[in-house]
């Protein structure tokens, strides 16, 4: 029976330690040991359940294991505060007055289309919508509002993290001549871009990396 | 949160006494299995060994088993099940020498079963 226990206790560290290692990606509104929980307590009840083989009591040992560890992480995230940097993770400032944070969300396993997902979800559709950008403990998406937001048409990303994206350049209507110049004139190469975006009406976001990010115009054709 | 702290405590000292209490329950079922297995080990050495005593080991074990099976895999129990079944066929045949092979394994089992089930590095991992 301490054989089961000890056997859950040690899976359920290292699912921990996997879910932290992998990120905020992987995690969705949910604490990553409360995560892990959800995953492991559903095989623990249906493996003795559906296998007849094995005693009833070993699901039962594995769950009141969970229940204990559960309760463990819980004291020690209220009690100790390094504690619950360790087991639950901190929330990362992925958009600040700069522009986008780019080591951030490298940090939790993310990109600039993730980012520009979360922020969809979360109703602002342009970079610049928002003061600052986060990513909580639980992976949900968090931002302050900039008060001066004023998009109105979707924006298409032109460059993410380096990587021209020629669908929407041939969508925005802009060639690859133009991009160039456009680029030349901020004395930059396509590498050196953390991301561009533009909307409808010809405003760009662009942030070189290392830099602040800029609005700047660029024609388009505005047919989306 | 007092209740909480309450709770972990009662789970944890509940689940200590368990599995103190299930230690000492297995191995004291195995050893006197072991034990019963080791006469009948030496009555079919010295072919005295007649139907009724490896019926008795037989009806030791299935009082056993019925509480066993609450801590115990089943498959381990149908493993000792299906060897004593043997032995005692083979007893009842007069075959003491194959009757010997298959006691011979029923002793491993006996003595290696419970140790499977305590906290050692290699039943961890």
């Amino acid at each position: 029976m301490a054989l089961i226990f000890i056997r859950t206790t040690v899976i359920f560290i290292t699912l921990l330690f996997i879910m932290r290692l992998m990120g905020k990606s992987q995690i969705g509104e949910m604490q990553p040991f409360e995560f892990v929980i959800t995953l492991v307590i559903a095989e623990l009840a249906c493996i003795p359940m559906a296998d007849t083989s094995i005693p009833l009591l070993y699901g039962v040992i594995a769950i009141v294991a969970i229940f204990i560890l559960h309760q463990i992480v819980w004291l020690l995230d209220l009690w100790f505060k390094p504690m619950k940097t360790v087991i639950c993770g901190s929330p990362s400032i992925v958009i600040n007055r700069n522009g986008v944070v780019e080591r951030e969300l490298r940090k939790n396993n993310l990109d600039v289309s993730d980012l520009i997902e979360s922020m969809r979800a979360a109703g602002y559709f342009a970079l610049d919508d928002v003061y600052y950008g986060l990513y909580e403990a639980n992976g949900s998406f968090s931002a302050l509002e900039n008060p001066d937001k004023s998009t109105s048409t979707l924006s298409l990303t032109l460059i993410e993290s380096g990587t021209v994206d020629d669908k929407n350049l041939k969508k925005a209507g802009i060639d690859r001549e133009k991009l160039n110049g456009f680029l030349t004139a901020q004395k930059a190469k396509p590498k050196q871009v953390v991301v561009m975006t533009v909307n409808s009406e010809g405003r760009v976001y662009f942030q070189k990396k290392g830099e602040k990010y800029k609005i700047l115009k660029l024609g388009v054709n505005g047919e989306w | 949160m007092v209740k909480s702290v309450i709770y972990t405590l009662t789970a944890i000292a509940l689940c200590l006494v368990l599995f103190i209490c299930v230690e000492i329950y297995l191995n004291k079922q195995f050893d006197e299995f072991g034990g019963a297995i080791d006469t009948l080990y030496k009555k079919v050495e010295d072919e005295s060994a007649n139907r009724e005593d490896g019926y008795a080991v037989k009806k030791m074990w299935q009082d056993k088993k019925s509480k066993l099976h609450i801590f115990v895999p089943h498959n381990d129990i149908s493993y000792v099940d299906y060897w004593l079944n043997e032995t005692c066929g083979l007893i009842y045949t007069g075959d003491y020498d194959a009757a010997l092979c298959k006691l011979e394994v029923l002793k491993e089992i006996a003595s290696a079963l419970p140790g499977s089930y305590t906290v050692r590095l290699e039943n961890i991992f």
